[in-house]
């Protein structure tokens, strides 16, 4: 009778394993290929799982929050001790950044200097956190329906935490820069003063500190090395701070992430799909204000009617050296140097 | 004296009761996909649904078909958000061995169960992780950590006598024995 039974197990359902097996061998090519088809249903599925997501993250959040209170409980004092020291002199930083932020101010207003895109920015709840072997993502409450869009930045108060990968209506997944598909170009300014700017490429392996693939071999690194976006490619802006270097005992750099993934609740996502804003008209140009006032075209033959081919940087008047007086809105210098000391 | 006891199904609950695994086992993808970390993220969560994909294969094949674990893991898939089609991949392959060496793992039982369920464990961690590396290694980006993919297996492990023993309450009050294997 066993042997029945198995006799007909192998006629029943070996064959269609056989199927199945090559069926599954298919989807993972397929998803390779077409990923955006697993994407769509993703997004659906958190959609839909979202309110309920909501209800369960304030008591998960606060088991976490008691959780994390049990093992810090003992080392209240020394915290309390490292946050003093870290609190003076960061005020210290602070005068030095009000120092600074007027001198740019002022130099801006010098050379009349176009101004930084403007970024919209979407503030953000964490509703869900994965970390699964081969993805570490976490779950936004805000989607299309917030004009959040893939590929968009995402920064907690302290630095930048990932990318937007995936939007749904009302939620949007982010891939963590610790995450094996993350790859960001970054600048690293180097503390020696003496390299500049260094490119590289900050990319996730699950670890808690990603690695850095320099881009030129010659460069040398140190520990404590600023790291922040370099803005190539046009998908991130420039500037966003991530981190800063360490070294991974092995003869490579790797980056310790300002932001936390793991206890961030609110975090920003950056939409830099707005294109730059305009710049000032060209009685505001760096070069008019420093005395070059651009030459006024030649008028254009009015017998004639010929098609005009587009207009390209060449084609634009040449620019002479005018003198033109300064313009109102710089300060005298004595009050120039009095800020800057 | 040994008295076997049998679940009498009614024939109109049938057709709800073959569903029963495949309930199980989405439930377990559900459950173990949910992305509430309670534990900061230490540790990753169980592959649950492999559970019940096991428990049947051995109990009642005949319920636990390669169809149904190929929707199991096509709902892994689809909610652990990991590259596409990697946890169907690996769970039907797990199927298809533990299939074919039905007779050895049914006879298990104790550690030993267990340990037949790591095995099986492994060979679904297993499966997965080549497969990553093949697709990481077509894109010539890093292969993926060994840590995450161990630390996974030890939790499906760790999991494995809790959730068979609710797989096997849900088998005797809802599914019951084949005739065969009486």
């Amino acid at each position: 009778m066993a042997n029945a039974w198995k006799i007909a197990r192998r006629s029943n359902v070996q064959l269609p394993l056989i199927l199945v097996v090559a069926l599954a061998v298919v989807l993972v090519l397929l998803g390779k290929a077409q990923g955006t088809l697993f994407d769509k249903m993703r997004a659906h599925a958190t959609d839909t799982m979202a309110p309920v997501l909501e209800k369960v993250r304030v008591p998960v959040a606060g088991f976490g929050r008691w959780m994390g209170s049990i093992t810090e409980i003992f080392s209240v004092y020394q915290e309390n001790l490292r946050l003093k020291d870290e609190n003076a002199r960061l005020r210290q930083w602070r005068n030095v950044a009000i120092v600074l932020q007027g001198r740019v101010g002022r130099y801006q207003a010098l050379l009349h200097a176009v101004p930084e895109p403007e970024l919209n920015r979407v503030l953000a709840r964490v509703i869900g956190r994965a970390n699964r072997p081969f993805l570490q993502t976490m779950i936004l409450d805000a989607g299309r329906n917030n004009h959040v869009l893939p590929g968009q930045a995402v920064m907690d108060a302290r630095g930048m935490i990932g990318r937007i990968y995936l939007t749904g209506n009302r939620t949007s997944w982010v891939i963590l820069l610790t995450d094996l598909n993350s790859r960001i170009p970054v600048t690293i300014a180097s503390s020696s003063g003496k390299a500049g700017n260094i490119q590289a490429m900050m990319t996730g392996d699950n670890r808690v500190q990603p690695s850095l693939e320099l881009v030129s071999r010659t460069v040398i690194l140190h520990a404590g090395d600023q790291v922040t976006s370099s803005g190539d490619g046009g998908l991130l802006p420039a500037g966003l701070p991530i981190g800063t270097v360490v070294a991974d005992g092995s003869d490579g750099w790797r980056v310790a992430l300002l932001a936390d993934a793991a206890s961030s609740q609110d975090v920003e996502v950056l939409n830099f799909s707005k294109p730059p804003e305009a710049p000032p008209a060209s009685a505001q140009l760096p070069a008019e204000a420093a005395g070059l006032k651009p030459q006024a075209p030649p008028p254009a033959p009015a017998t004639t009617v010929t098609p005009t081919p587009p207009a390209t940087p060449a084609a634009k008047p040449p620019v002479t050296a005018t003198p033109k007086p300064q313009s109102t809105q710089v300060p005298p210098p004595a009050e120039a140097e009095a800020v800057d000391r | 004296m040994v008295t076997l006891e049998r679940t009498v199904v009614p024939a109109r609950f049938r057709t709800l009761t073959a569903v029963v695994p495949m309930l199980c086992g989405l439930a377990g993808v559900f459950v173990a996909n949910i992305p509430i970390s309670i534990l900061g993220g230490l540790v990753p969560p169980p592959l649950l649904a492999l559970a019940p994909i096991y428990f049947w294969c051995l109990v009642r094949p005949d319920l636990m078909t390669p169809a149904v674990t190929f929707t199991i893991g096509f709902a892994e898939d689809v909610l652990s958000g990991g590259p596409p089609g990697i946890w169907t991949l690996a769970f039907v392959l797990t199927y298809a061995l533990v299939a074919r060496q039905r007779d050895s793992f049914a006879g298990l039982s104790g550690l030993a169960a267990v340990l037949g369920f790591a095995a099986a464990a492994t060979i679904a961690c297993s499966v997965a992780y080549i497969a990553v590396a093949a697709l990481a290694f077509l894109s010539g980006t890093h292969f993926p950590p060994m840590a995450p993919i161990l630390g996974e297996l030890a939790m499906t492990v760790l999991f494995y006598a809790p959730s068979t023993l609710v797989v096997s309450w849900l088998h005797h009050k809802l599914v019951g024995a084949s005739r065969s294997d009486v």
